[in-house]
């Protein structure tokens, strides 16, 4: 230490600290409201096999390729794979999770207006992987 | 210097025991509904804030120094190559 005052790095160690203190709550406290599903979330299985995406209702409706859901109501996806492994991808939604075999990941999303958006799976699958794609078609709300 | 050091690990011990608690308690109340869009967008957002004042500021410390200390030292003396008569 002799005789040189080392002041400058303990604030230099102080203010790093606390930032990345302040990054990491940031980022957990996002990440904590994202995964949050809301209570009345309707469950939609997702499976993904080469090469195409098949839905089912919690209602038993089951749908290939489309996707119809309602603005204004939040959807908890269920997904997983029969076969490879695939990811699940609504761009428009920041909506991506993997597919995996012999497991089921959950993302939940709650569209706000009507409209048409795109379904891509962003693991590379085989060979068809870039035609593995789908639509979510947003619905007016019904009741 | 064992002041400092124990105030600091006694700074870390309460941030982290709150951060745990924090993290234990979240989970009991029900979702809310939000835009994933914007508060993935609204985070990308803070942190590229953060990271470009730190990179000026580092970057900034960092090219005054070299400008202010330049050639600065005393036994440092001009090569043959530049001369002596300056």
């Amino acid at each position: 230490m002799g005789g040189h005052s080392n002041w400058p790095e303990w604030v230099y160690i102080g203010v790093v600290v606390a930032i990345l203190c302040w990054v990491g709550a940031e980022a957990w406290n996002v990440e904590r409201l994202v995964e949050h599903v809301p209570e009345d979330a309707e469950t939609i299985k997702v499976v993904g096999q080469q090469w195409f995406w098949t839905f089912e209702h919690e209602d038993g409706t089951k749908e290939l390729g489309e996707l119809h859901v309602e603005a204004g109501k939040a959807y908890k996806f269920e997904i997983t794979s029969t076969d490879v492994i695939h990811s699940f991808n609504i761009h428009d939604y920041v909506v991506l999770l993997d597919a995996v075999p012999g497991r089921v990941n959950t993302v939940w999303f709650a569209p706000s207006e009507p409209g048409e958006h795109d379904i891509q799976c962003r693991e590379y699958c085989g060979l068809i992987h870039y035609n593995m794609r789908g639509k979510v078609i947003v619905e007016e709300p019904s009741a | 210097m064992r002041y400092r050091v124990g105030l600091f690990l006694a700074l870390a011990a309460v941030i982290g025991a709150s951060v745990v608690q924090a993290a234990s308690a979240a989970g009991d109340e029900p979702g809310q509904y939000l835009d994933r869009r914007a508060e993935i967008w609204n985070l990308f957002f803070r942190m590229m804030t953060v990271a470009f004042t730190v990179g000026a500021v580092v970057s900034g410390t960092l090219i005054w120094q070299i400008w202010r200390f330049r050639e600065s030292h005393p036994k440092a003396t001009p090569t043959e190559y530049e001369g002596k008569d300056w």
